[in-house]
């Protein structure tokens, strides 16, 4: 008799559950899932305004990934991500490192809390406005070109030099991101045994040793782990970022897939093209996210999943 | 009198203690961090000075540090500007209702997976698992909100974002940490599941809601992508669209909007003369951006949990 009025308990509340998660995930399977069935269109020649899979569907196998590997959009594109990564890594890598170091050795709290609210504040502005300002500021008037034009240079139209555009990508990107992706490090930083650098103080170590030997060390899992995860993601890319600060004069330099998916395939109705050359993407940039992810296990001990 | 005296004295013995403390370290120390400092600050501060400089000076090359004159006509222009405030009004609206939204889904979700006696529980975290780590990209989803006849709506940038899977966990981490004996308790009182979500999960869970709807304010606050995809408009696009459109594309006629919205005393004022084109964007960014920027230190310390609960996650 108990076990079974647990039972109906039990079956009342889990229907109480499902009515609870139905919405939700009627919304996840909208718009999560159905766009994830929707990449079937890759290996057909998709009408718009037909069902993904159709009594009226034309499979073609891997005619638009072929395409797209012997276009020539193909090596650009892979080149202008890998490149606009690896510039990202090499000039913006240790920059959040250092800050978190520079930053935890600042005297006067205040001070150091004031410097920290500062530099999350390009955290909070739109992709769109940082663009904006950084366009307004690269233009023939604007006051980089003048600053740079004021040490003896002769530049202009840097926005529409291809060869300055992965700069004013990088630097943008730092500019927007550095403060932000110091917080982690310096969590790190202050869970840091603090009798450790009381020992220290009696060894008579000096500041600098201290960084040298106790919390650089201390950082560096977190920093080779991140490191990995930045290799990992060579082959991701910042759409809307690209998509803003580029424009035809630039493409050679700063087409990424999705830039060239948004621009040639979805502009220009050929979507099983575009979703074909995304899916390349997809799988190759995941293959190495699933590399990294291993290295990271069997080295650091840590992974995604 | 004595009082100023006694701080006149007291003051230079202060200083000269502060500057003992400081050595050649922290000197170095100081430069760089005001050095980093000023680099972030610089840009957001010239953006400031431009839009209130006399427009004489503001479309020259002379404002650097402190704005030269003092004039308002730019925001006054921005300010008028009717097809600005339509986009504004959306995305309040978007921000309202995307994070109600938010929050619905995640406590709906969050919630049934804590329970001890939820079955089928692992089929569900499958299911929320599977999107975190693939999506079908730009034009499946694009074809799905087409066939759904959400395009051209303002659901179609409100319902995409209307969940989010990353909060689902975070909150359901969270909500786990609540020992079981308060809900046990609640049904021995004769509470409905529902009233134990409500009555109990709700108030407690408050922090970690908190967390997740700054985040989804300030993100909804600065979309454009989905908008560019889906909403062609210009009557329920969002203000980083119409800035997207303004600042970027130029696809708006900023001349225009200057002319139409100077009054005859501000041209009058200015010799005649027309606010440039560069000083209004200025301007419209000061508008669309300092709100957030003025808000956010007061929400910094959840801003900063926010990356420390995600970051355990991983």
């Amino acid at each position: 008799m108990v076990k079974r009025r647990e039972l109906s308990r039990n079956a009342r509340d889990n229907i109480d559950y499902y009515l609870l998660m139905a919405v939700p995930f009627v919304l996840i399977f909208i718009f999560s899932y159905l766009p994830l069935f929707g990449v079937v269109i890759a290996f057909q020649n998709y009408t718009p305004g037909k069902p993904f899979i159709g009594a009226s569907t034309v499979w073609v196998g891997m005619k638009h990934f072929i395409t797209f590997i012997k276009s020539y959009y193909f090596t650009r594109i892979l080149r202008n991500t890998v490149v606009l990564n690896f510039m990202g890594l090499l000039m913006g890598f240790w920059v959040p490192v250092v800050f978190a170091l520079v930053v935890n050795e600042i005297p006067k709290r205040r001070y150091k809390n004031f410097i920290q609210t500062v530099s999350y504040m390009p955290n909070f502005i739109s992709t769109v406005v940082v663009a904006g300002m950084v366009l307004t500021f690269i233009a023939n008037d604007g006051i980089i070109t003048r600053l740079i034009n004021a040490f003896g240079f002769n530049v202009k139209s840097l926005n529409a030099t291809a060869s300055v555009f992965p700069w004013v990508y990088t630097l943008t990107n730092i500019w927007k991101s550095f403060g932000w992706s110091s917080i982690l490090y310096l969590s790190t930083i202050t869970s840091i045994d603090p009798e450790l650098y009381e020992s220290a103080d009696i060894d008579g170590a000096s500041r600098l040793g201290k960084i040298a030997h106790i919390t650089f060390p201390m950082m560096l899992p977190l920093v080779m782990i991140q490191l990995i995860f930045a290799v990992g993601n060579m082959l991701g890319s910042n759409t809307e970022m690209v998509l803003l600060l580029y424009n035809s004069a630039v493409y050679s330099t700063a087409d990424v897939i999705g830039t060239y998916v948004y621009r040639d395939s979805l502009l220009g109705v050929k979507y099983s093209y575009g979703t074909a050359s995304g899916l390349l993407l997809s799988v190759m940039s995941f293959v190495l996210v699933f590399g990294a992810n291993a290295i990271s296990r069997k080295t650091t001990n840590f992974s995604l999943w | 009198m004595n009082n100023i005296a006694v701080g006149a004295q007291a003051q230079p013995q202060r200083v000269r203690i502060r500057l003992k403390r400081l050595t050649l370290f922290d000197v170095v120390v100081l430069f760089f961090a005001t050095l980093a400092g000023l680099i972030t600050i610089y840009p957001m501060w010239y953006v400031i000075i431009m839009s209130l400089s006399d427009p004489i000076y503001a479309s020259g090359s002379k404002v650097t540090l402190w704005p030269i004159g003092f004039y308002l006509g730019s925001y006054s222009v921005v300010l008028r500007e009717m097809q600005f405030w339509i986009s504004m009004r959306n995305s309040v609206l978007y921000v309202l209702i995307g994070t109600v939204l938010m929050l619905v889904t995640t406590m709906m979700v969050a919630y049934p997976l804590t329970r001890p006696n939820l079955k089928g529980r692992k089929a569900c975290v499958v299911f929320l698992l599977i999107p975190m780590y693939f999506s079908g990209g730009m034009i499946p989803s694009f074809i799905i909100i087409t066939q759904l006849g959400l395009y051209n709506t303002p659901w179609a940038t409100i319902l995409p974002a209307s969940y989010g899977i990353w909060n689902i966990i975070l909150c359901k981490t969270f909500l786990q940490a609540i020992p079981h004996e308060l809900a046990e308790a609640a049904y021995i009182d004769g509470a409905s599941n529902y009233q134990a979500l409500s009555r109990i999960y709700l108030p407690l869970a408050k922090p970690v809601l908190a967390v997740i709807s700054i985040y989804t304010v300030v993100g909804v606050w600065n979309s454009w992508f989905g908008a560019k995809l889906y909403q062609t408009n210009a009557n329920i696009q969002p203000v980083q669209l119409y800035l997207q459109k303004l600042l970027i594309e130029q696809s708006l006629n900023i001349n225009k909007m200057i002319e139409q919205n100077m009054t005859e005393d501000m041209i009058r004022a200015l010799n005649m003369r027309a606010i440039s084109a560069r000083q209004l964007k200025y301007s419209m960014i000061v508008v669309v951006t300092l709100p957030i920027l003025l808000v956010y230190p007061m929400f910094q310390k959840h801003f900063v949990k926010g990356v420390m609960l995600g970051s355990l996650k991983g």
